[in-house]
């Protein structure tokens, strides 16, 4: 033995412990696997994507699902499948990116107004709550009627209506471990208080984060669906599964697989970021992970 | 009348099978007290909760064993017969009276409801007997506060009305798990008393939970002395505290503190003093109101205190929950600001400090928290926490940080080999010398202990109290040390305070204040404590 | 507590107030006017409409005109059908859409709490694990891929119900209220489940089984009121995205109410009908919001104490 260098034993931090954890809930990996591949169709629609998606065949008309067009196509002699892909890129783009806004002012919001505390805490939670009282779907609604439906618009106007969770957790968070002990202990360590943010309470405050913002995806990509079903969303030709949906409802009686097939597409991808999203909480739960 | 024979209880977790309890024996009579002696993880709890079906099953599972309470086999019983037993032949009381009444009930409703599952009576009678039950235990006005929720009554009062609900349906049985933990010493003794006059003028049979063996002492005929899972002895309470066979029987006994200070003074009187406290306030304001926050009243903390600690010096601070005693430790470390009043560390007042000054002298003043499971970041190797201050305050360089950790851990007497693993993989009383090994890593001039010992299990204690004692030897530390716990301050300190609602009753040598306490609230106190 | 609830009032008059002015900016800052669209219109015809309707005065006299009638209860009339006031279109479109949420309340309530309780009583068992995928299943199948699905089920393929309509055929009102509440279903589901579980982990359900209590007075009696808490907070929201689901639900079967009404408001730029249902809408929020921390109130005992600031 080596007097000098006696074997030191590495320890399983919790991020080690709550992948552990992740990797044997099978639902959650699930749920990554579709995901991820949700994702790379999504970014190689352009290369892959087997036709055009505004590219019309009214001889064809629709067609039942066949070897030229493995999802069929609709009464614009379309193809399905590629419209699907097509509206794959719309939707997690929406959902990624509106999750961003929410996600970049809830965490500046909540974070402020947790770590600042007493009176500044109080005003900017009251300013939340009162927009929580607010009907936002429908103030989506007018704001899409009102300036037309541009994508800009549709992330913007979403990612504000989701930031409001984000900052209540960010905020219930950030009290919770600035409450915490170590975090006193680092004041009386003589940390400062950029230090103590950074070293102390981001580091704990992650896991929650991210859990949430895994949960926020799917709720934005159902809202611009939700948008575009009603017509107020994506417009054609472009195509996003919230009106893929839509077109399939009017001719379901005659051709259910243009209702079938892009609803499949939307409950799996929902399902997939649902179940991640669960999967992360009961890993990262610090309940869980304590002793 | 009860008579359990090689219990056995294992928990099926994501770890592996373990055995909570194994080949657990014991009898009890009527009219007689059973000391269930053990530190955490002993099994004392589960034992009993197993008994009457508490612990949850899956994972829990009692694997073999009897228990013949009345000439029935507990352990043989269906859910349905174990209910009549439940409450009514056998009752319970907790450890926590916080939280082991049903916040959204009425007392009356809660106690009611135990009489009537058991017994076929009309609500008015019911409730007749509720009002008996809370005036046999000693609640005040009980014709007024029958109609009260829980949370309107002290900790204190909320044990007696849980003493009042198990006693109600005259049972013959009474398990009590750790009671009195969560109570001040004060009222620990009142409700001791009461369990103990009950006891007798119904010649109830008493299993008595504790890890506290003075408690155990004055309540219990006999003692069974529990450790992971297994029974290490038992006898009458003379045989296990005179003659004592096992030694970790032994080892409990050695580590309940009995004894003055082991090691002399080393306080040497400085001029200016050490640290000097000049009329401290810290006053907490309430605000409320159904429409405009105004003030309502004032919580106040610390209440003009003065008190002065030589160089060298352990101070004891001492008081029961709500004293102050830990805000004023917060306050001189300055994590509260005080309203008014001068902290004079050598002559220099901590409270005219700007943050970057505070920051700066910090390392002179640290600070060792209660809880160990919380005063650690839980995302920080054990390396990171030590070498953290050393590096802010440029004590160390990144070349020869690691030796300096390396010391550290050898002072606070942990193996070198665990420096990166993290506090949730170690026990309570290693996370407690990450700690102090933290606290002493800046060679500060001033320690503030706030009740450093409570939360560990009383062999621990005796270590890290022995731990703390070496280490102020050594690196000629002065400390305050905040506790509850009068033996523990009598241990080790050289100087004692006592405070109450914010104020200090009485200061003193600590073995003159022991002998000869000159204020009544001191008597009181030390009255309390239970002896062996 | 009537002090309570009289500052939740005057807490939530802000409220409506932001609404309406952020409505009433939103409708005005929109480009082009509401008579635009109408190529045929001579602009003499417009001038008269605009000023039939004030239009062309300043914008915070227009604004403070819609407020002073909406104190009237008056929400002026609508641009598109000029025969009826907004009033008119709300009154005729409000009581399908009430009932529809109501139904669909009560079947997201009586599901989702039978489903969520019973998977709280055995955890990790099937017990638990059935009512929860089902309960997944509701979150990710949004409205508007259940409905078109139920319909083509159950209304065309089975011919069990009715396809369209409210309260015409007996049965009609089946379908949307399960679509529309369906989702509400599973997630109080869960969030019952998780607030019993919370609950019955709790020292004082131990007590409760020390005492010999049986299992249904315990669930019942001792920690249903705090397990149900988290979803009574949760049917403020609820409501809100009830009302805007039926926006869908009430297109996909055809329903004459006021969510159908309010998207083809949309569609038409009748600002005054977007306006007065917009502020409806929020009005109704807010009561709702109200109503649900009145009832957390009165369930907590502790809460209720505060408020009264009795002992």
């Amino acid at each position: 033995m080596n007097e000098l260098n006696i074997n030191i034993e590495k320890g399983t931090s919790l991020t080690q412990d709550a992948f552990i954890r992740l990797r044997k809930n099978k639902m959650a990996m699930i749920g990554l696997c579709i995901l991820i591949f949700f994702i790379a169709i999504a970014l190689l629609t352009p290369l892959i994507a087997p036709y055009t998606y505004e590219g019309q065949n009214l001889e064809l008309g629709a067609t039942s699902p066949s070897q030229q067009h493995w999802l069929g196509t609709d009464v614009l002699g379309r193809d399905q499948l590629t419209r699907i892909m097509y509206g794959s890129r719309v939707s997690l783009m929406v959902g990624f990116i509106a999750t961003a806004v929410a996600l970049l002012i809830g965490v500046l919001w909540g974070a402020t107004a947790g770590f600042l505390g007493g009176r500044v805490d109080a005003i900017m939670m009251r300013i939340v709550d009162a927009l929580y009282a607010l009907p936002f779907t429908i103030f989506i609604i007018l704001l899409t009627v009102i300036f037309g439906s541009s994508m800009l618009l549709l992330f913007l106007a979403i990612g504000a209506v989701e930031w409001l969770t984000m900052a209540r957790i960010v905020r219930g968070q950030v009290l919770t471990i600035k409450r915490q002990e170590f975090v006193e202990a680092a004041i009386t360590m003589g940390l400062s208080p950029w230090q103590i943010i950074t070293r102390h309470l981001i580091p704990n405050v992650l896991g929650p984060i991210i859990v949430y913002t895994t949960l926020t995806i799917p709720s934005v990509i159902l809202l611009e669906s939700f948008l575009s079903f009603l017509g107020l969303g994506i417009q054609p030709p472009q195509s996003s599964w919230g009106s893929l949906i839509s077109g399939g409802t009017e001719t379901m009686e005659e051709y259910p697989w243009l209702l079938v097939f892009p609803g499949l597409a939307l409950s799996l991808t929902l399902f997939s970021l649902n179940f991640l999203g669960d999967g992360l909480r009961d890993a990262l739960d610090p309940r869980a992970s304590k002793d | 009348m009860l008579s359990v024979k090689n219990l056995r209880v294992v928990f099926n977790t994501r770890n592996g099978t373990t055995v909570a309890v194994d080949d657990l024996s014991f009898e009890l009579n009527a009219g007689e007290v059973l000391g269930i002696v053990g530190e955490s993880g002993s099994g004392k709890s589960v034992a009993c909760y197993s008994l009457l079906g508490l612990i949850p099953m899956p994972p829990g599972k009692i694997e073999k064993g009897s228990a013949e309470f009345l000439e029935q086999d507990l352990l043989r019983m269906n859910e349905a017969e174990l209910r009549k037993i439940r409450g009514h032949k056998i009752s319970m009381i907790f450890q926590d009276p916080m939280t082991s009444l049903n916040p959204y009930m009425r007392v009356v409703d809660q106690l009611m409801e135990s009489v009537q599952e058991h017994h076929p009576v009309s609500r008015k009678e019911a409730r007749q007997r509720a009002i008996n039950a809370l005036n046999e235990v000693g609640i005040r006005d009980v014709e007024v506060r029958i109609d009260d929720y829980p949370h309107q009554f002290s900790g204190g009062m909320r044990q007696r009305v849980m003493i009042a609900m198990a006693l109600i349906t005259e049972p013959q049985l009474l398990i009590a798990d750790e009671p009195t933990t969560a109570l001040d010493v004060t009222v620990q003794a009142q409700i001791l008393t009461l369990i103990k006059n009950l006891q007798k003028t119904r010649n109830l049979a008493v299993i008595f939970i504790t890890h506290d063996l003075g408690v155990a002492a004055q309540m219990a005929n006999h003692i069974l002395v529990m450790e992971k899972g297994k029974v290490v002895e038992q006898g009458t309470t003379e045989q296990i505290f005179k003659t004592p066979t096992q030694a970790y029987t032994q080892k409990l006994l050695s580590a309940v503190l009995t004894t003055a200070k082991p090691t002399a003074s080393l306080a040497e009187i400085t001029e200016p003093p050490f640290l000097q406290i000049k009329q401290l306030k810290t006053y907490f304001p309430q605000f409320g109101g159904a429409f405009i926050k105004r003030l309502i009243s004032v919580v106040k903390g610390v209440d003009d205190i003065s008190l002065t600690i030589n160089r060298g010096e352990i101070l004891g601070v001492v008081g029961e929950s709500g004293s102050g005693k830990s805000t004023l430790g917060r306050s001189i470390m300055r994590l509260v600001d005080a309203q008014s009043g001068e902290i004079l560390l050598e002559g220099k007042d901590l409270r005219t400090f700007s943050l970057h000054e505070l920051q700066k002298s910090r390392r002179d003043f640290q600070m060792i928290f209660q809880d160990p499971y919380a005063s650690l970041n839980p995302r920080m190797t054990v390396f990171d926490a030590l070498a953290e201050p050393l590096l802010i305050h440029g004590l160390a360089t990144d070349e020869n940080v690691l030796t300096q950790v390396n010391q550290l851990m050898d002072d606070v007497g942990l193996d070198r080999r665990f420096i990166r693993k993290y506090p949730h993989e170690f026990s309570g009383g290693q996370r407690q010398r990450i700690a102090i090994a933290r606290a002493i890593a800046l060679k500060p001039k001033l320690i503030i202990a706030d009740e450093p010992v409570s939360a560990l299990d009383v062999t621990i204690r005796a270590q890290i109290l022995a731990l703390l004692l070496e280490l102020t030897r050594k690196h000629r530390l002065t400390m305050l040390f905040i506790s509850h716990d009068m033996s523990v301050v009598r241990y080790l300190c050289d100087r004692v305070v006592v405070m109450q609602n914010g104020k200090l009753v009485e200061e003193g040598a600590t073995e003159q204040l022991f002998a000869a306490p000159k204020e009544v609230y001191t008597q009181q106190l030390l009255a309390a404590i239970p002896r062996l | 507590m009537y002090l309570f609830i009289l500052k939740r009032i005057l807490q939530s008059i802000p409220v409506l107030l932001g609404v309406s002015l952020l409505t009433f900016i939103m409708v005005r800052s929109a480009p082009g006017g509401p008579f635009d669209q109408d190529r045929n219109v001579p602009p003499e015809v417009i001038k008269h409409l605009n000023e039939h309707y004030h239009l062309n005065d300043p914008l915070w006299k227009q604004y403070l005109d819609y407020l002073w009638s909406l104190l009237h209860g008056d929400f002026g009339p609508s641009f598109k059908f000029q025969s009826h006031t907004v009033n008119d279109l709300i009154a005729a479109g409000f009581p399908p859409t009430m009932e529809l949420a109501f139904y669909a309340t009560l079947f997201a309530l009586i599901f989702g709490l039978i489903a969520g309780i019973t998977a709280s009583l055995k955890p990790n068992s099937l017990q638990d694990y059935v009512p929860m995928s089902t309960a997944m299943i509701g979150i990710c199948m949004p409205s508007f891929v259940l409905g078109p699905l139920l319909l083509l089920i159950f209304g065309i393929w089975l011919q069990w119900l009715p396809v369209a309509g409210w309260g015409q055929i007996d049965g009609d009102k089946i379908l949307p209220s399960v679509t529309l509440g369906a989702a509400y279903a599973a997630y109080i589901a869960r969030i019952s489940r998780g607030g019993m579980l919370e609950i019955l982990s709790q020292d004082y359900i131990r007590t409760a089984r020390a005492k010999g209590l049986s299992t249904a007075r315990i669930v019942f009696v001792h920690a249903l009121r705090g397990g149900i808490t988290p979803v009574i907070s949760f049917l403020g929201p609820a409501i809100a995205g009830l009302l805007a689901g039926s926006f869908v639900v009430e297109t996909i079967f055809q329903i004459p109410g006021l969510g159908r009404f309010y998207v083809q408001a949309a569609f038409n730029r009748d600002y005054t009908m977007i306006m007065g249902c917009t502020i409806f809408f929020a009005f109704l929020i807010v009561i709702f919001n109200l109503l649900a921390d009145v009832l957390l109130v009165l369930l907590n005992p502790k809460l209720r104490q505060e408020v009264s600031g009795g002992r």
